[in-house]
């Protein structure tokens, strides 16, 4: 029986992995062209800076422009650099950064990865663990107060503007009660390091950040998993149940699983999406993420940046969606085992 | 017939839909003995919610409007409409009635290996259960219901429609149930199974596992291979009710006659008789038509049919509702 089931998994998880390589290589050609199709000039930051101090002339700029051309290979034909993106990124090389040259991109962007997956990932999860059981409750008691207030509420919060709800934050909780900080990852000038102190000033800076990306998604899991659960209450197995006397707390352990099947793609999405930061946020908390990083980039049209944010997190994503089908093969029999049947 | 097993008195249940009342279950008296009963009619005539009623499984928008429900049990008479649906769950479903749900196909969760939720269901009976014991039980039952003992460690969806209905037949019955009320158990399966399906269920009373069975169904067919007694139900209301013999050779009812002859069957009376229809529609339980709900539809219609409502009368050993059999 077991060699039975688990030929047409595996076969399935191939077929995944094939198509998952094929879009992978797509979205690298989007990430390459739509960049290149916002007007500017990615060397104009770097020139002006020059410019502004002063020391050069016009003729040392156009040599400056020309060596800088070069260096990235933006004089080429659209086509060599986008081989030459794409064999150097199969090969690891994400290249130079044009707005904090002579950098590579790489070192911009792994120091920053920390950062945003300590500020994502334990959010996305209180807020997928909190929304859901509050959804589940609301929609067991379909109906009820307990039910009212907590959709009415989610609905709310759901629709809050992302932004709005961080400015909110920081208006009251940093400017006016000066209760957290509203700034940055941690205080200005400290310099990274493992002491104590230097923790609880991260954590300071932590709380306001994490508890918008909170507040913000937990509304959407309650609505969802609450609209799963009273649909799920409509089953058959949940009227044979009761007509057989199950108790009320296991039928409502059936549905609460059944329900949070969906949703468990739905985290893993979010979590494959964590590593692209929470864009918005990072940018009104000024939280040095891979968000802010993407935000400078896309500023100064720094291309190689660009791509190499994107290379990165299209990457995590996939996996995420890949992780995906192997957990959800994994909890739900009528996947793993159901391949088989057409 | 022996004993009594449930008993209902005047019960009634109507949905209420934004404040119309739909009278589903209006009136209905019925005494359900140690016997197959089968319960007729076209879809929307109540059938269904007589089998909620009996169960007193009542959720909004279906409510319970008046009428008693007694179920009998090893010496002891319970009152089902002054138990709440939680004691009903906690002590009365699954272990003194039971069901086969109209849509045995999704009956079982899904999500769970039926040996597994068999476990589940014992252990909200009992405090303490040995596993081992229950599961052989478990097998046994399957094996005595005609399939086998090794399904119950699949998942439902590992299982052919025949099969799941009769596993959902054999969950439903693990406790030995006094009755069973099965809603529409064979509709959704083909000529071959249905048979199967049938005789499995009327083994259940022969086997003595369960005491009575409840058969609902829109088809008069099944029932006449099933039942002892039929009671044939139209507009909430039951409207003849006798041995499925009687009612079969001779049937009373004017639309009990049309069910009848409706019906395909090789035998000769039939084809010399030809297939006839019941003009209309059932009526609109918010608004039933004064009088006998049946009128509008009937071919023998008299002047007091629209005037006066005919009560259920006994016949002999049959029970009628009509102005036909009333004035003579």
């Amino acid at each position: 029986m077991r060699d039975h089931t688990l030929n047409p998994f595996i076969k399935y998880l191939g077929r995944r992995f094939f198509f998952l390589l094929l879009t992978y290589f797509i979205a690298l050609t989007i990430v390459f062209i739509l960049p290149r199709a916002i007007p500017g000039n990615p060397l104009a930051s770097i020139l002006s800076r020059i410019f502004q101090t002063g020391q050069a002339n016009p003729e040392l700029l156009r040599s400056v422009e020309r060596t800088l051309m070069e260096e990235f290979g933006l004089g080429k034909p659209w086509f060599v650099q986008y081989v030459e993106f794409i064999t150097k990124a199969l090969r690891g090389d994400l290249g130079t950064s044009i707005s904090s040259y002579p950098k590579k991109t790489l070192e911009l962007i792994i120091p920053v990865i920390p950062w945003t997956l300590i500020l994502l990932i334990p959010s996305i999860l209180i807020a997928w663990i909190i929304g859901n059981t509050l959804g589940a409750f609301a929609g067991y008691r379909r109906g009820s107060l307990v039910d009212r207030i907590a959709l009415n509420t989610s609905l709310i919060i759901g629709q809050i503007p992302y932004y709005w709800l961080g400015m909110l934050l920081i208006f009251f909780l940093s400017v006016k009660l000066k209760i957290f900080p509203g700034q940055g990852g941690y205080t200005q000038g400290t310099i990274p390091n493992l002491s104590f102190s230097f923790l609880l000033d991260v954590l300071s800076h932590y709380i306001l950040p994490s508890l918008s990306i909170i507040i913000s998604a937990l509304g959407g899991w309650a609505i969802g998993t609450r609209m799963l659960v009273v649909n799920e209450l409509d089953s058959d197995y949940v009227s044979f149940s009761e007509h057989l006397g199950v108790k009320s707390k296991t039928i409502f352990g059936y549905v609460f699983r059944n329900s949070l099947l969906p949703q468990v793609t739905g985290l893993a999405l979010s979590l494959g999406g964590a590593l692209g930061g929470a864009l918005i946020t990072e940018i009104i908390f000024n939280y040095p993420g891979t968000g802010y990083l993407l935000f400078r980039a896309l500023s100064t049209l720094d291309y190689p940046l660009i791509q190499g944010i994107f290379v990165i997190l299209i990457a995590s994503i996939y996996l995420a969606n890949f992780f995906v089908d192997f957990i959800y093969a994994i909890i739900d029999p009528r996947i793993r085992l159901g391949q088989g049947e057409s | 017939m022996g004993e009594t097993i449930l008993e209902l008195r005047d019960t009634k249940a109507y949905y209420i839909i934004e404040k119309n009342f739909v009278r589903a279950v209006d009136g209905v008296s019925l005494e359900i003995k140690d016997e197959i009963i089968g319960i007729v009619g076209e879809s929307g005539s109540g059938k269904s919610t007589l089998s909620n009623v009996m169960l007193m499984s009542i959720k909004r928008p279906l409510t319970f409007m008046g009428g008693s429900v007694k179920l009998y049990t090893n010496g002891n008479e319970l009152e089902l409409t002054n138990i709440n649906r939680e004691e009903l769950q906690k002590k009365i479903w699954g272990r003194e009635t039971s069901i086969i749900p109209q849509s045995a196909m999704n009956a079982l969760m899904p999500t769970k290996r039926i040996r597994s939720y068999i476990l589940d269901v014992m252990k909200s009976h009992f405090e303490e259960i040995d596993e081992k014991e229950i599961i052989e039980k478990a097998i046994n039952r399957f094996e005595e219901i005609g399939i086998s003992g090794e399904f119950i460690n699949r998942y439902p969806f590992e299982l052919s429609g025949g099969m799941k209905q009769r596993a959902v037949i054999a969950v439903a019955t693990l406790l030995n149930p006094r009755l069973l009320i099965a809603d529409e158990p064979t509709s959704a399966l083909d000529v071959a199974t249905q048979k199967m399906v049938l005789k499995t269920i009327k083994e259940l009373k022969d086997k003595k596992i369960v005491k009575s069975i409840v058969f609902i169904t829109h088809d008069i067919a099944t029932v006449r291979q099933i039942a002892d007694k039929m009671v044939v139900m139209y507009a909430g209301k039951i409207i003849e009710e006798g041995t499925t013999d009687e009612m079969v050779s001779e049937p009373l009812h004017p639309y009990t006659k049309g069910l009848l002859f409706s019906v395909v069957t090789p035998e000769p009376e039939v084809k010399r008789r030809g297939i006839t229809y019941i003009p209309g529609t059932p009526p609109d339980l918010i608004n039933p038509p004064p009088g006998c709900r049946f009128h509008p539809r009937c071919p023998e219609r008299m002047e007091i049919c629209d005037k006066e409502e005919p009560l259920l009368k006994n016949i002999n050993q049959r029970r009628v509702a009509c102005f036909l059999y009333e004035k003579r």
